[in-house]
């Protein structure tokens, strides 16, 4: 269970990012956070593992506050938090099989690791993790000689190998092919009904929302306008996208396909 | 830009375009200045001022030590009328078209345009030029020829590049002269086999110069016949005089040296006279000189010579000189990086400081040339490589500085997030996510300079800073066209060579 209370966050140059920002995310939800570009997204998510320091609020994840949290209990607590980036941030020249491995930084011994060195238990485990995102094959290609799509499944088994309990998804599919958006997130969704690990993601494309999410909260502007279950985003009034996304604002799909894939 | 001209356009000149005129043709640029054009009056007025100036320094300089303006100037135009006349005409022009430019920028609505008064002044500089760089093309014609030797030599220098051991051999006789009272020296005993010289008479006069109504006259010595035996056959032969204080000196006949073949049995017989000596007026008792046939043969095959191991050996220095420069470069210039990067440093105001001197004092060793660094170097270690290494890596730390810095502020921070997400710490963070975004920068960067320090290295030896420089200078210097010739080589094939070595691993790592 994650907590986010009143957290407002506001950068050195005096933009406020978020304000005043209160929700839950209880075991096993799929939370999708939609909103503009500059909304406040991306640094909702990244408050809440502290790559962003925030300004005032709390955070507190299964009882323990990650606000106050000193560097190694962060650290400890950051390895159980898996995170996707929208431009995969994979290390583009390590090999893919490095950039898996290094989801267990957190874990292993840090002296042996700065040598490229991890355990045979690991190293399995990466294995594994790629061959359940189904690229097991291009373990030893470079980071960058592959496909965006790979990529992004480079970037899911990474965070798998952290066993995390949690994994944050900064708009997961927004670089990504429509057509390919589907089958990242459905490797999330697996994740979060097999394994129960709550998944808090950004999206952009309503559709993609209404397919996965199990609740749904809007930023704008760094607040939370609208709060809204499956049902609820499924019914959506044209007054209420309005209300997150602005009066200009249009209403465009990517082509919702029930069970689609690649 | 469109602003500024309508705003132009709302402001007239001050004058009337004849005021203009005038104005322009008292004071050059001041019709413009009147007519609300400013930078294109001082522009035009500085462009005649210096014309001007730079015409009446090239003019004193040809009229040399003439009095007076007007006997320097006639002097400088009987010397080069080619220059004066034109320049002059175009100076007076200038003058008159700036007026006739200040009338037509004071017109109403007119603005900017006449190209033509620019370019004027451009042929103008550009004439000035020709003269004060001393173009001279006619010269670079005519005296090409006298240097097709040493060019030829420089191309193509490999006959330089081989040699052969030569063994000298022959045989004297001893002569004395003057000839006294006591018996002449006897002539050799013959060993058959070996060469035998024989000279007839073994005592005369030497050759004498006199000098008569003004003019050295020489009375010829007394002429020797001489018989050898024994020699190579069909052999080059030279006529030796050792005189008795053993310096030897190569006979002439006419001013030509003696030179003559031996015919197929190793024999020859010719005659020839008692040469020209001077003899030290301390030298005491009886003067016994001697008489030598000299053969010099070819022994052994084909060997390297010395320039082109000299060269060889040079070559390795300049090398690894590069080499050495470069390794210290890059250990000294990644913590200097570190403080030149932008991105690193804009913590806190201190730091900003830091970067801010960092950055500066790269910037001025940067911009002092590495020849510069060597010559002060020399001053503090002395002439040698060790003084090339340090120039090249006083200049190799402030470049690779500001190159490692610049490619640290250009990393991608995205991956640093993601790793830093996993619960990485400082460390491993620094070594998974900003280590293998550097070596690419990093290894073509190094690699670039070291093919930079090599190049740099070959010349580095012309101030003394050790290297193949240093003894292309010294071949140059003793007019051994052919031995430079081969250094030129060298440089030319180790340059390019490390080239393409550079640019090869430059790309398989990039």
């Amino acid at each position: 269970m994650l907590e986010v209370k009143n957290l407002t966050k506001i950068y050195d140059d005096g933009t406020v990012a978020l304000r005043d920002v209160s929700f839950e995310l209880a075991d096993g939800e799929f939370l999708i956070v939609i909103g503009l570009s500059g909304s406040g997204k991306s640094t909702l998510l990244r408050c809440i593992n502290r790559l962003i320091e925030p300004t005032e609020g709390q955070i507190v994840w299964d009882g323990v506050d990650i606000t106050t949290a000193e560097p190694a209990e962060l650290r400890e607590i950051r390895r159980r938090i898996g995170m996707i980036f929208q431009h995969f941030n994979l290390v583009r020249r390590s090999t893919v099989l490095i950039n898996v491995l290094s989801g267990r930084l957190g874990y292993v011994n840090p002296w042996s690791s700065l040598l490229h060195r991890f355990p045979k238990k690991d190293r399995e485990m990466a294995m594994a993790a790629l061959e359940r995102v189904g690229i097991a094959d291009q373990a030893y290609k470079r980071a960058d000689e592959l496909s965006g799509g790979q990529q992004q499944r480079v970037g899911i088994a990474r965070a798998l190998m952290q066993q995390p309990r949690m994994i944050l998804a900064d708009e997961p599919v927004a670089s990504l092919d429509p057509v390919l958006a589907h089958s990242i997130l459905e490797y999330l969704e697996l994740l979060n009904r097999e394994e129960e690990i709550a998944i808090l993601c950004s999206l952009h494309y309503l559709d993609l929302v209404q397919r996965y999410a199990t609740r749904v909260i809007g930023l704008r502007d760094g607040r939370i306008v609208y709060r809204g279950s499956r049902e609820e985003i499924r019914a959506m009034t044209d007054r209420e996208f309005k209300e997150i996304y602005g009066e200009e604002a249009v209403r465009v799909g990517v082509g919702l396909r029930e069970g689609g894939g690649e | 830009m469109a602003t500024r001209r309508t705003r132009q356009e709302i402001r007239p000149s001050l004058v009337s375009p004849p005021v203009a005129g005038v104005a322009s043709l008292l004071i050059p640029g001041l019709g413009q200045i009147l007519a609300r054009q400013f930078q294109r009056g001082l522009l035009l007025l500085g462009s005649l001022v210096t014309s001007i100036g730079l015409f009446a320094w090239r003019v004193s300089l040809l009229a040399g030590r003439e009095v007076g303006l007007a006997a320097k100037f006639n002097k400088a135009l009987r010397w080069s009328p080619l220059f004066v006349l034109p320049v002059l005409v175009s100076l007076v022009a200038l003058w008159l078209w700036i007026a006739w430019d200040a009338y037509q920028q004071a017109q109403p609505g007119r603005r900017g345009g006449g190209i033509g008064v620019f370019v004027l002044v451009l042929v103008l500089f550009f004439a000035l030029g020709w003269q004060i760089s001393e173009i001279n093309l006619y010269k670079l014609v005519t005296e090409l020829s006298d240097a097709s030797g040493p060019l030829s030599r420089v191309v193509w220098p490999w006959a330089a590049a081989v040699t052969r051991d030569v063994e000298t051999t022959g045989a004297g006789a001893e002569i004395l002269s003057p000839c006294d009272d006591l018996p002449p020296p006897s002539p050799p005993e013959e060993v058959s086999g070996e060469p035998y010289l024989v000279a007839e008479p073994t005592c005369g006069d030497l050759s004498q110069q006199v000098e008569e109504g003004g003019e050295l006259k020489t009375i010829p010595g007394t002429t020797l016949s001489i018989v050898g035996r024994g020699y190579e056959p069909n052999t080059e032969t030279e006529l030796w005089w050792v005189d008795p204080i053993g310096n030897a000196f190569r006979m002439r006949s006419e001013g030509q040296y003696i030179v003559f073949t031996t015919d197929e049995e190793g024999s020859f017989e010719l005659e020839v006279d008692m040469p020209y000596r001077l003899i030290p007026p301390s030298s005491e008792g009886r003067q016994v000189h001697r008489i030598e046939a000299r053969q010099i043969t070819t022994v052994g095959g084909l060997k390297p010579s010395s320039a082109l191991l000299h060269n060889i050996e040079k070559m390795m220095e300049t090398i690894v000189l590069g080499m050495m420069a470069t390794l210290f470069g890059i250990v000294f210039s990644i913590p200097v990086s570190f403080l030149a990067a932008r991105n690193l440093m804009s913590g806190s105001p201190f730091t900003m400081a830091i970067y801010y001197v960092t950055r500066s004092i790269l910037n001025v060793i940067r911009s002092i040339e590495p020849l510069i660094w060597a010559i002060l170097a020399i001053t503090v270690v002395g002439l040698g490589p060790f003084a090339g290494v340090i120039a090249l890596t006083v200049h190799s730390i402030a470049a690779l500085g500001k190159l490692y810095s610049e490619s640290i502020e250009s990393i991608d921070p995205g991956p640093i997030e993601a790793i830093q997400a996993t619960g990485a710490n400082r460390l491993q963070t620094i070594m998974y996510a900003v280590v293998p975004q550097m070596i690419p920068p990093f290894v073509s960067f190094s690699i670039y300079r070291w093919d930079i320090n090599v190049r740099m290295s070959t010349v580095i030896g012309l101030v003394g800073g050790g290297g193949i420089g240093f003894l292309l200078t010294q071949y140059i210097r003793l007019l051994d066209y052919r031995s430079a010739g081969i250094c030129v080589w060298f440089i030319a094939i180790t340059v390019a060579t490390l080239d393409y070595v550079s640019s090869d691993i430059r790309q398989r790592f990039v």
